[in-house]
């Protein structure tokens, strides 16, 4: 799709896909910041400030952009990875301005009061204790705090509740000043507009901001896992839980692509798009086989972190009642060593590779879904980021999937967590 | 905007679609009238149905089905719900005929397996354990027992609970199907990548063979009185508390329901929750979620309020939302929050309706609740014609707390509280 990019003197990235048709324009701002550029001690800030720039400063007061928004008939909404921070709003085209004003205001101008700082300490609490209540959580950040020794991706972008009991404003205001700049963030805007208005209207409300001293490097790199590293959580629950985590590169190695047919294979495909799959469950994959149909498990699914940095491949199994964990391990593990056996068939790989096809169409599912997609791309490097891993995803041979398995999928670099549910106390 | 399409097909099945064409794909919502309130008392065998429409049929099985499925990178799913059985998909110009004519067969043939309905029975199972141990599911699960009470369709847990899941034979499932699944009240609303000739040829051909049943739509009883209550259900072994309260609220046809959505809106869904979320998340910081919802259906709604607390904050939480729901007595809802309101619903026409997805849900609601293909048209006009008082006095009328149920699920102690 025909889309434009600029760099303003401060340098804002600015990505411009018009679609003429289309009446709703959807407004993306995405800060490469996030819970990789955390340190121990202040974990789930970065995740705090984006909870604070919902609360005015600058030309806004507080209440004013969701007021705003809200009149519009518009949403929004913003989200925290390890990687970045992403800030949208989706509203009828004609009000651009409005969605450039707020996002401009927000890019250095937050107030950061610090009542509303404390008032937000439990909200940001209850967010955490709203995942805990859910024993997968409890799986997710046992995994990565165990695959993840040395690098920052040890923690979620939630952070630890200690940490959020005891964070001051100012080191948040600090970590706020610090990252948000024009030249640490990209403007994505797609729908109805016209592009040379709309970047006469962005230098307008952007390009007086003036940039940062660009962030240093992330110098913290994972050491290579010598050894297959376990967990067993006991807790209450209503069904026993495996994940399986191995580490992978990052989103930008050349093998990528053919890890995403691996995944597919061995899990399916649901998109790059967090969200876009809702409740569809794939399921001519070989784990779905392997465990679902042969009633060991009533859910299963194997994703693939593609991030900044090495991350993680991970399969997620729910077991079915009476099935034993060391059973249904023992399943995964011939699975991974068929695939490192023997390439996937030509129909399978045809298969998985449709599907990624498919999904790569059904992201671009109206103006808020394309944009997330162009700057979760723009996190994670380009914009571009998606459509350049499909082109990729075409030329992937069986054998390559062969390959990324073998190189990949090994017991000692893999982290193993078992969820065994205890009785649920009357 | 043009006017959406509808055509009754031979088979009396509807379908209905509107082309956006910047949408590179097509997406399909549809449903028949098979979901609980058809079951009678053989409760939990629309569940069963709906997830056994994928597996398998009299030309192929589960794993072919799927395996062709995502061989053409289609999407096709089923859910139960209380009134309808539901499917959903994606799917392309060139693979929608396909995709269509998968949909007819899983919906007119299915074979019903013993071995897939095995599988089925542990899934249910499982997903009955899961869901009463997450605070929220299992507050709303109950609040819904108390607000639609006598095993109304809308009360009912639409998996049916352990014991009918254990009890369901495979000749439930197939007379359940054979009496209710077939052409009659089935809707298929399809948007995106359409036009005349996806729509007659790929969607409407295949969808024309269908052949069933002949009953029609169960009629749905309007719900039993609600008698006011309380639950208080002990999970200690969870750090937070769900809380949720309720009333009846209206049909989807009422005089009442516009007004009430709007009143619903501001009191606790505009921007960050309403005035709920205000109170509760961004002033005393108590909750992440803090919110109010409206279900309308054919024979009658809820609305509730959801918040989910620390157990220290649950009184005080209580407490809170009972202002709010007193304030909208003691301080109605202003001429600037009406209006900020209905300028939300009307610019939200435009903004909601940006997705293939969306605009399929909201055709496949215009023809189910009989809205009218010129719903969307006559929509500005709906709100703009909606007056302040009327507006606050269905406030007043159904946000009230001595009419309400409260359900209270999680580390809730010993100290209980009341709305």
């Amino acid at each position: 799709m025909p889309t434009r990019v600029e760099t303003l003197d401060n340098g804002l990235k600015v990505i411009l896909r018009p679609i003429p048709d289309t009446k709703a324009l959807s407004t993306w701002v995405v800060y490469r910041i996030g819970s990789r550029n955390e340190v121990p001690g202040m974990t789930g800030s970065t995740h705090w400030v984006e909870h604070m720039l919902f609360k005015g400063g600058g030309k806004l007061g507080k209440g004013d952009i969701d007021k705003m928004i809200s009149r519009l008939g518009g949403k929004m909404n913003a989200f925290t990875d390890t990687d970045y921070t992403m800030y949208f709003e989706t509203i009828p085209a004609g009000a651009m301005d409005t969605a450039l004003m707020i996002e401009s205001e927000r890019m250095r101008n937050a107030a950061f009061d610090p009542k509303e700082v404390e008032a937000e300490r439990t909200v940001v609490i209850s967010e955490r204790e709203g995942a805990e209540n859910q024993p997968d959580f409890a799986v997710e950040e046992e995994l990565w705090g165990l695959a993840f020794h040395v690098h920052p991706y040890h923690w979620t972008a939630i952070g630890y509740k200690q940490d959020l009991a005891t964070l001051d404003r100012d080191p948040l205001y600090r970590h706020y000043l610090r990252f948000y700049a024009p030249n640490n963030a990209s403007l994505v805007l797609v729908g109805g507009f016209d592009p040379a208005v709309a970047m006469q209207h962005i230098r307008e409300a952007f390009g007086p901001l003036k940039p940062e001293t660009p962030p240093d490097p992330l110098r913290l790199s994972e050491p290579e896992q010598h050894g297959e590293r376990r967990s067993d959580l006991e807790r209450p629950g209503p069904a026993d839980l495996l994940s399986a985590g191995w580490h992978i590169p990052a989103a930008s190695h050349d093998d990528i692509p053919a890890l995403v047919l691996l995944t597919t294979v061995l899990g399916g495909w649901r998109g790059t798009v967090p969200f876009a799959a809702g409740d569809w469950q794939p399921r001519s994959n070989r784990l779905y086989r392997a465990l679902v149909d042969t009633r060991l498990a009533t859910d299963v699914g194997v994703r693939q972190e593609m991030k900044l940095d090495p991350a993680l491949l991970i399969a997620s199994v729910t077991l079915a009642r009476g099935a034993s964990l060391d059973r249904v391990e023992a399943v995964l593990d011939r699975e991974v060593e068929k695939l490192q056996r023997a390439p996937p068939p030509k129909a399978e790989l045809a298969r998985a590779r449709q599907q990624v096809r498919a999904w790569a169409r059904y992201e671009q599912d109206g103006v808020t879904f394309q944009g997330i997609l162009l700057s979760a791309g723009e996190g994670l490097g380009s914009w571009e980021f998606g459509e350049a891993l499909l082109a990729k995803v075409e030329k992937v041979r069986a054998e390559q999937v062969r390959a990324v398995a073998r190189a990949y999928l090994v017991d000692a670099h893999r982290t193993v967590v078992r969820f065994h549910a205890q009785e649920v106390p009357a | 905007m043009n006017l959406p399409d509808r055509t009754v097909l031979e088979n009396g099945a509807v379908l209905v679609s509107h082309a956006l064409p910047s949408n590179p794909f097509i997406a399909f919502r549809g449903s028949v009238p098979a979901g609980v309130a058809a079951e009678g008392s053989d409760v939990g065998v629309a569940e069963f149905t709906s997830r056994l429409l994928l597996s398998g049929t009299r030309r192929r099985s589960a794993a072919k089905l799927a395996d062709r499925l995502e061989g053409i990178g289609a999407t096709l799913e089923f859910h139960n719900g209380e009134e309808l059985l539901s499917f959903q998909g994606r799917c392309t110009r060139e693979t929608a005929a396909e995709t269509v004519r998968i949909l007819v067969e899983c919906l007119s043939g299915p074979s019903f397996p013993p071995k897939e309905i095995e599988r089925v029975r542990g899934e249910l199972l499982n997903d009955v354990r899961i869901e009463a141990d997450d605070t929220r599911a299992r507050a709303f699960r109950e609040l819904a027992r108390l607000v639609f009470p006598k095993d109304h369709p809308y009360g009912r847990d639409p998996k049916g609970g352990e014991a009918p899941i254990r009890r369901i034979r495979r000749a439930d499932i197939v007379s359940f199907h054979e009496a209710h699944v077939g052409p009659e009240g089935l809707i298929l609303a399809a948007t995106g990548d359409v036009d005349r000739a996806v729509l007659d040829d790929a969607i409407a051909a295949p969808l024309s063979r269908l052949r069933g049943d002949e009953g029609g739509p169960p009629a749905i009883p309007p719900p039993p009185p609600h008698r006011p209550g309380s639950a208080w259900l002990p999970m200690p072994h969870k750090t937070q508390v769900d809380i949720a309260i309720g009333a009846p609220g209206v049909p989807r046809r009422h005089a009442d329901y516009y007004p009430l959505n709007l009143a619903n809106l501001l009191f606790g869904r505009i921007g960050l929750y309403g005035r709920l979320g205000r109170n509760l998340r961004d002033e005393q910081g108590l909750a992440y979620y803090a919110f109010s919802g409206l279900d309308a259906r054919t024979a009658g709604g809820m609305w509730s309020i959801s918040a989910g607390v620390n157990p220290a904050n649950l009184g005080k939480a209580i407490e809170s939302i009972r202002a709010e729901m007193d304030r909208l007595r003691t301080e109605p809802f202003t001429l600037e929050e009406i209006t900020d309101g209905k300028d939300n619903q009307m610019g939200s026409l435009i903004v909601s309706l940006e997705r293939n997805a969306e605009v399929a849900s909201e055709l496949h609601r215009m023809e189910y609740y009989g809205l009218g293909m010129d719903f969307l048209e006559r929509y500005p006009e709906i709100i703009a014609g909606l007056t302040g008082e009327r507006v606050r006095d269905v406030a007043r009328k159904y946000f009230l707390p001595s009419a309400s149920s409260m359900v209270v699920a999680g580390p809730v102690g010993r100290t209980r509280f009341r709305l």
